[in-house]
């Protein structure tokens, strides 16, 4: 799956992101397409273009995002690479490990977000941070794991057949 | 027969037998045999009647069937462009109100310069109370520049590209906001908070501020101009060795459903960095 498809691809996704997705909090947590659809494609056996997607994603949403420039970047590649480790060394994939790895992302999200604006000079509440965003935002993120992880698998299948039954 | 009674007698008795007869239904004589006759006649007639309509019908359905159906599809075609009509229409007259507001809003403070704005988007970080709007230095926006809506303050701009511009809402956790308390015109501090929520703080222990009270912008730091309004105090918390207050306040604007806002363009934040002292200088 080429890179040069990440481009539009993943724009779409981060406009989607921006404009719908952070309009719909649950609390005031929300979720982060981004993030659930990137492990979605890491997941996948045999797409090699992964550390790539996670690059372009990442950049995509630093440009939207008012945070420090390079935070998303960061948290997708860690999430991406943390995937690919499960990927090497578990044989069979189930949905299950898709929720596991968003769990991760999302914790190391909002890990490097936490500290990032507490560097800057504001003291958050850790409490109410994971009350009131961090726990909502992975119930949103579980929620949209499953429909994205099978609509991944099946575009995948469909459209890059070669790379992913190769 | 024919020659015992002549001819005139036999029309006679007819025509005595006719009034006779005559006479009779007139008087209610035949009532119950004529409603003998007819009950059957009718109910047969009735049949036969709704046998022929069912035929008929039969025959001429397919017809009608078909012009039905088109009949249909073209109704629910209009129904579904009426129904679009009516949503964008609803769309417009919500935009409309708004504008309509928002232009109150410029009417009302003839001091500023404003340009309207669509809001296209938020931050994707649920950590930063942040939005996007559709205009950029293209447009004359600069960076510090305050963002309001019809009801009041909502935040200011902090990055700005061509085509649009990023803005920190008022209840981002960031912020910090010079106000005054009215009518006690305390100094006071705003701040935003993760939540969404905005908190008055360091408000002097000797300030009578209550429930109610109106919080402006007091125009101190030179990041927004004075006397926009933010919101208003709903509780005040006081302790007993604290230096200062610190009160709860409910913003006038509803950010959870911002969609179109106005840019002051007239208004250049004042920069003090450099008359604050660096930390370890002299």
């Amino acid at each position: 799956m080429s890179v040069i498809l990440s481009i539009p691809t993943l724009g779409l996704i981060a406009a989607l992101q921006s404009a719908v997705v952070s309009r719909l909090p649950l609390n005031h947590g929300t979720a982060d397409l981004m993030l659930v659809l990137l492990v979605a494609i890491a997941l996948q056996k045999r797409v090699n273009t992964a550390w790539g997607w996670s690059i372009v994603g990442g950049l995509l949403t630093d440009f939207i995002s008012g945070l420090p420039f390079g935070i998303f970047t960061l948290s997708y590649l860690g999430t991406t690479a943390l995937a690919l480790a499960l990927r090497k060394r578990i044989w069979r994939f189930s949905f299950l490990m898709q929720l596991l790895v968003v769990l991760s992302g999302t914790i190391i999200s909002h890990s490097l977000s936490y500290l990032v604006i507490f560097l800057q000079g504001t003291s958050l509440d850790l409490r109410t941070v994971l009350q009131t965003v961090t726990m909502p935002s992975l119930v949103l993120n579980f929620m949209l794991s499953l429909p994205i992880f099978i609509l991944t698998r099946d575009i995948l299948e469909q459209f890059a057949p070669l790379e992913y039954n190769a | 027969m024919n020659n015992r009674f002549p001819k005139s007698y036999r029309t006679i008795a007819i025509s005595l037998a006719a009034i006779g007869i005559l006479a009779l239904a007139l008087s209610g004589t035949f009532t119950a045999l004529s409603r003998w006759i007819t009950t059957p006649l009718i109910a047969a007639q009735t049949w036969i009647s709704n046998q022929y309509r069912g035929v008929d019908s039969f025959l001429s359905a397919s017809q009608d069937i078909q012009k039905i159906r088109q009949q249909n599809t073209e109704l629910q075609a209009e129904n579904a462009r009426m129904q679009a009509q009516i949503v964008e229409l609803q769309q417009q007259l919500v935009e409309l109100k708004i504008l309509s507001a928002l232009l109150e809003f410029a009417r009302a403070n003839p001091e500023h310069q404003y340009i309207g704005a669509s809001v296209i988007g938020r931050d994707p970080s649920p950590f930063l109370r942040y939005i996007i709007i559709n205009r950029g230095s293209d447009d004359g926006l600069r960076r510090g520049m305050p963002v309001v809506t019809q009801n009041g303050l909502a935040g200011r701009v902090v990055q700005v590209t061509a085509n649009g511009a990023r803005v920190s809402l008022i209840t981002d956790p960031v912020t910090r906001i010079n106000v005054r308390v009215e009518p006690s015109r305390s100094a006071a501090v705003l701040t935003g908070s993760i939540t969404g929520d905005i908190t008055l703080e360091q408000i002097p222990q000797d300030a009578d501020v209550q429930p109610g009270n109106l919080i402006l912008t007091s125009g101190l730091g030179g990041n927004y101009p004075p006397n926009i309004i933010v919101g208003q105090v709903t509780s005040v918390r006081t302790r007993e060795n604290a230096l200062f207050q610190s009160a709860s306040v409910q913003p006038v604007t509803d950010f959870s459903d911002l969609a179109i806002v106005l840019v002051i363009t007239n208004f250049e934040p004042v920069d003090l960095s450099p008359l604050i002292p660096e930390s370890g200088s002299p």
